[in-house]
C-alpha cells in the first residue's frame, strides 16, 4: 500500500513537472524554423510530395540507416537469444476451415497492400517501415492459421542481407558521384522523374530505398515471428 | 476437387491481384499499371500455392455472373435480418429463444464453406460457431418450433439447413462448387 501510494505521488509530481514545462510552448502557433525550409524546398530538392518521407530518407537519411540497423540488431538478437539445437513448431491444433481458408485467400492481398504502401512512400503516408510491417503481418497470419507453416528461411535471410547491402550501395554510389553518403543521385544528377512529380515514377531514390527497406523490414520481422513461435523439442 | 495446373493457378492469382490493384490506386496512370503488374507477378509467384486450387476455372462466366448476382441478394438478406434483430431488441417482451443448431451443407470446397460461414454470420440472428466437414454448428436467436420438435438428429439438421444454409447454398454451389 505504502509502495503504491508513493509510486502514485511520484508519478503525479513528474506529470505536474512535465505539464509545467509544456505550458510554456504555445499551441497551434507557427513555430517552424527548419520546418518551413522543408515545406518550401521539398519538391524542388527531392522530387517527393510527401514531406515526411523526404525528410526521413533524403534530408536525414542517416537516421533511417540507423533505424534499419537497430531492427537488424533486434532480429539478430532475438535469433541469438532463442538459439536452440532443435526448434520446431509445436502447435497441436490446426485452425478451423474458416480460419485457414480465410487466411489463404487474404494472404496475397496483404502482401499486395504492403507493396502498395512502400512504393507510394513519396506520395502517400506510409513508406518502407509500415509496408514491411504489413508484409510481415501476412506471414504472421500464415503462421497463426497453419500449424506447419514456415517461411523459406534460406531465401529470407539472403534477401535480408542483399537488400540491406543494396541500401548501403545506393548510399555509396551517392558518395562516389558527389562526395557525401546517401546523396540522392537519381534526382540530383540524373533528374530522373523531374517531368512528372506526383506520379509514381518520381521522387528520386525514395521509392528505390523504400522498396529495399520494406523487403528488409518484412523479412526481418517475419524472422522474429518465426523465432518466437518455435519451441525447443526434446529428443 | 482436382487441382488445376500450376500455370492456370498462377495466372488466376495474378489476374485477381491486378484487378484489385486498380481500385486500390484508383488510377489508370500507365506508371501505376506498370508497377502494379510487376507487383502482381511477384506476389502471385510467392502466394499462388495457397491462394487457389482451381485456377482459371474460377473465372468461368457462369460463376462470375452468379457471384455478381449474389452481392445484392446477400445485401438484401442482411438488411432484412438486421431489421429483424432490431425488432427483437426494441420489442418490450424481447422475443428471443436462443439455441445452437446443427446444419449440413452440400458445399464441397473450402472457399465455399468459408463463404457460407461468413454469410451466415453476417446475417444477424445466426452465428457460425464451428465448421467441421459438412457440419455447421450455428447459434440462432430464434429457434423455430419445427426444429425444436424434431424427432431425430437428421430431421433437426434438415429443418435447420432448410432455414439457414439453403438460401445461400443455391448461389454458393455454383460460385465455389
Amino acid at each position: 500500500m505504502l509502495k503504491r501510494s508513493l509510486a502514485i505521488i511520484t508519478l503525479l509530481i513528474i506529470g505536474y513537472w512535465l505539464a509545467q514545462g509544456l505550458a510554456g510552448v504555445p499551441f497551434g502557433q507557427d513555430k517552424m524554423l527548419v520546418g518551413q525550409y522543408y515545406l518550401n524546398h521539398v519538391e524542388a530538392q527531392t522530387g517527393a510530395i510527401n514531406v515526411v518521407t523526404a525528410i526521413v530518407v533524403n534530408y536525414r537519411g542517416f537516421d533511417t540507416l540507423g533505424e534499419v540497423t537497430v531492427l537488424f540488431i533486434a532480429s539478430t538478437g532475438v535469433a541469438a537469444l532463442l538459439w536452440g539445437r532443435k526448434k520446431k513448431r509445436t502447435a497441436k491444433t490446426e485452425g478451423s476451415v474458416v480460419l485457414t481458408t480465410g487466411i489463404s485467400l487474404l494472404f496475397p492481398f496483404v502482401l499486395m497492400f504492403g507493396g502498395y504502401i512502400f512504393i507510394h512512400g513519396h506520395l502517400t503516408p506510409g513508406g518502407g517501415f509500415p509496408g514491411g510491417a504489413t508484409i510481415a503481418t501476412g506471414f504472421l497470419l500464415m503462421y497463426m492459421a497453419f500449424i506447419s507453416y514456415e517461411i523459406p528461411h534460406g531465401k529470407f535471410e539472403v534477401t535480408e542481407g542483399l537488400v540491406g547491402m543494396g541500401y548501403v550501395i545506393v548510399g555509396l554510389i551517392g558518395l562516389a558521384i558527389s562526395g557525401y553518403f546517401l546523396f540522392d543521385w537519381i534526382w540530383q544528377t540524373w533528374h530522373w522523374g523531374a517531368g512528372n512529380i506526383g506520379r509514381l515514377f518520381s521522387g528520386g531514390f525514395i521509392p528505390v530505398i523504400y522498396t529495399l527497406i520494406a523487403l528488409k523490414v518484412g523479412t526481418e520481422l517475419s524472422g522474429i515471428i518465426d523465432n518466437m513461435l518455435k519451441e525447443e523439442v526434446k529428443e | 476437387m482436382e487441382e488445376a495446373g500450376k500455370l492456370s493457378r498462377y495466372l488466376y492469382t495474378v489476374i485477381v491481384l491486378f484487378l484489385v490493384w486498380i481500385p486500390l490506386t484508383a488510377s489508370l496512370d500507365t506508371q501505376e499499371l506498370e508497377f502494379g503488374f510487376i507487383l502482381a507477378l511477384t506476389v502471385g509467384a510467392l502466394t499462388y500455392p495457397v491462394f487457389t486450387t482451381r485456377g482459371l476455372a474460377n473465372l468461368h462466366p457462369k460463376r462470375v455472373a452468379y457471384a455478381i448476382a449474389y452481392i445484392p441478394y446477400f445485401l438484401w438478406a442482411m438488411i432484412v435480418a438486421n431489421l429483424d434483430v432490431a425488432y427483437r431488441v426494441l420489442h418490450p417482451a424481447r422475443p428471443i429463444r436462443p439455441g445452437i443448431v446443427h446444419c449440413k451443407t452440400i458445399l464441397k470446397t473450402n472457399p465455399g464453406k468459408l463463404g457460407l460461414a461468413n454469410s451466415i454470420t453476417l446475417t444477424p440472428g445466426t452465428i457460425t460457431l464451428d465448421v467441421d466437414g459438412d457440419d455447421y454448428f450455428i447459434h440462432w436467436i430464434w429457434v423455430p418450433d419445427e426444429v425444436l420438435q424434431a424427432k431425430s438428429e437428421d430431421e433437426h439438421a434438415e429443418h435447420a439447413s432448410e432455414a439457414i444454409t439453403r438460401p445461400f447454398e443455391k448461389f454458393l454451389k455454383v460460385i465455389f462448387g
